[in-house]
């Protein structure tokens, strides 16, 4: 995933099922309106929780990739 | 889902983790979740009852295990410290069973702060499991 000025990073690696999601909606709430966020992952949870949760959240995941067992996703944050 | 109704009866550790956990989630989401803790769960709204929670049958030699095991996902594993989480969401509400209070002697006086007080379960069931987007018992 480029590097990119201005994302906030969160990374989960080594947690699981349920506090990467808690980690996550904790999180958002700290990027401001379009700003992007970066979460890292390691829960094979996270592959099928975060793309649903930005689709219920309305927020939209821009990049998703793995990489030998860690998920990154960058989102960006959409209010309103 | 913008609500959820849980209700709680089985304090054994194992088994109490799962409702609490999915709790934390959904609180951590903004759904609110209204939780009924009945039976011996009733417990864990106490002090003394959250701190005596262990796994009751089957996999009890297991505990240390699994304690160790939860801890390492991140996950509070102290279930006193797990209520006061899952809490601190603000998106969750921890109801006693007033049945289960008198049976149990959880009242006022001994009830954790993060509680929502003593309720009948007429009201719960009607008030909060009915009119939720999903409800759940464990």
């Amino acid at each position: 995933m480029p590097k990119q000025a201005n994302i906030t990073t969160l990374d989960t690696s080594g947690l699981s099922c349920p506090m990467p999601m808690v980690k996550l909606n904790q999180a958002i709430k700290k990027v401001s309106p379009d700003g992007l966020l970066e979460v890292i992952a390691t829960d094979r949870g996270a592959l099928t929780d975060i793309p649903s949760w930005c689709n219920r959240m309305g927020h939209v995941l821009i990049e998703s990739n793995s990489d030998n067992g860690t998920y990154n996703f960058l989102i960006r944050r959409i209010v309103g | 889902m913008k609500s959820m109704a849980i209700i709680i009866r089985d304090d054994s550790y194992d088994k109490i983790l799962t409702p609490l956990g999915f709790a934390y989630l959904q609180g951590a989401e903004g759904c609110q979740v209204d939780i009924l803790f009945v039976s011996w769960a009733v417990r864990a709204l106490t002090e003394e009852g959250a701190s005596e929670i262990s796994i009751r049958e089957g996999h009890c030699e297991q505990e240390p295990w699994m304690r160790k095991q939860v801890a390492n996902a991140g996950f509070p594993e102290n279930i006193r410290d797990l209520i006061t989480a899952v809490h601190s969401t603000g998106s969750v509400n921890l109801y006693a069973c007033s049945m289960a209070a008198k049976i149990f002697g959880v009242d006022d006086s001994n009830m954790i702060p993060e509680s929502s007080g003593i309720v009948g379960s007429s009201w719960f069931l009607n008030e909060k499991a009915v009119p939720a987007d999903y409800s759940q018992t464990f």
